[in-house]
């Protein structure tokens, strides 16, 4: 599944999108800690399917999943 | 009435600053609508924010679109349910380059009254800060950036 990264967490990544399978959210919490150097260290929130989702949920892959730092509109 | 309510998603977004004259021209639109007593405009200017020596000469904005505005669409629901009064209500942020001093952020709200359009841009400003996923990035004078983030 393709993961889009947002604002800082794309700098760190040094990309704006990754491919990962991930078959739960923590899962993927885990995989992108890994993938991500210095993610821990970010305060950011996972959207699946454009909404923010803090608790552990099963991934089917055909999620819209996207990473996102703190916000900073206005 | 309320045709606002049956709007698909709008798209809140430019690229560049906000010209000051767009923000004339968004008013004069409105002098048809005879029923409006009352125009609340709420303008972000990109501020020269100065810390530790270091000046904030831009902010690069991007944002996750399609998120962003699926978001203000509730926003907007959520504001005209709370302030059934209200005429209309314009968002407009931008995307890109913002120099410091120049607008990227305009929420238009206006009404019969001005108790409704003026409690909704507070709210509306407030909730687009806390809720749309917009990023910043603070370009310095001296080179370099840092990110914005929003408190509170």
């Amino acid at each position: 599944m393709r993961i889009r990264l947002f604002g800082m967490i794309a700098e760190k990544a040094g990309t704006d999108h990754l491919e990962v399978n991930a078959g739960s959210l923590d899962e993927l919490r885990a995989m992108l800690a890994q993938r991500i150097q210095g993610l821990d260290g970010i305060r950011h929130a996972i959207a699946v399917d454009r909404r923010i989702v803090q608790s552990d949920i099963v991934l089917t892959g055909s999620e819209e999943i996207a990473v996102l730092p703190p916000f900073a509109g206005g | 009435m309320n045709e606002h309510r049956h709007h698909k998603v709008k798209d809140i977004f430019l690229d560049g600053a906000i010209d000051p004259a767009f923000v004339g021209t968004s008013i004069a639109k409105h002098a048809t609508r005879t029923d409006i007593g009352a125009h609340e405009i709420f303008l972000g200017q990109v501020r020269a924010d100065e810390a530790d020596g270091r000046r904030v000469a831009a902010i690069e904005y991007t944002a996750y679109r399609e998120m962003a505005l699926e978001r203000m669409t509730v926003i907007r629901e959520e504001a005209f349910g709370k302030w059934p009064e209200m005429t209309c209500l314009h968002v407009h942020h931008s995307l890109g380059i913002i120099k410091a001093g120049e607008l990227c952020f305009m929420v238009f709200a206006s009404a019969p009254h001005r108790s409704a359009s003026r409690e909704a841009v507070s709210w509306v400003v407030d909730r687009i800060k806390a809720e749309l996923p917009i990023f910043g990035k603070e370009m310095l004078e001296q080179g370099g950036h840092e990110w914005k983030v929003n408190h509170g």
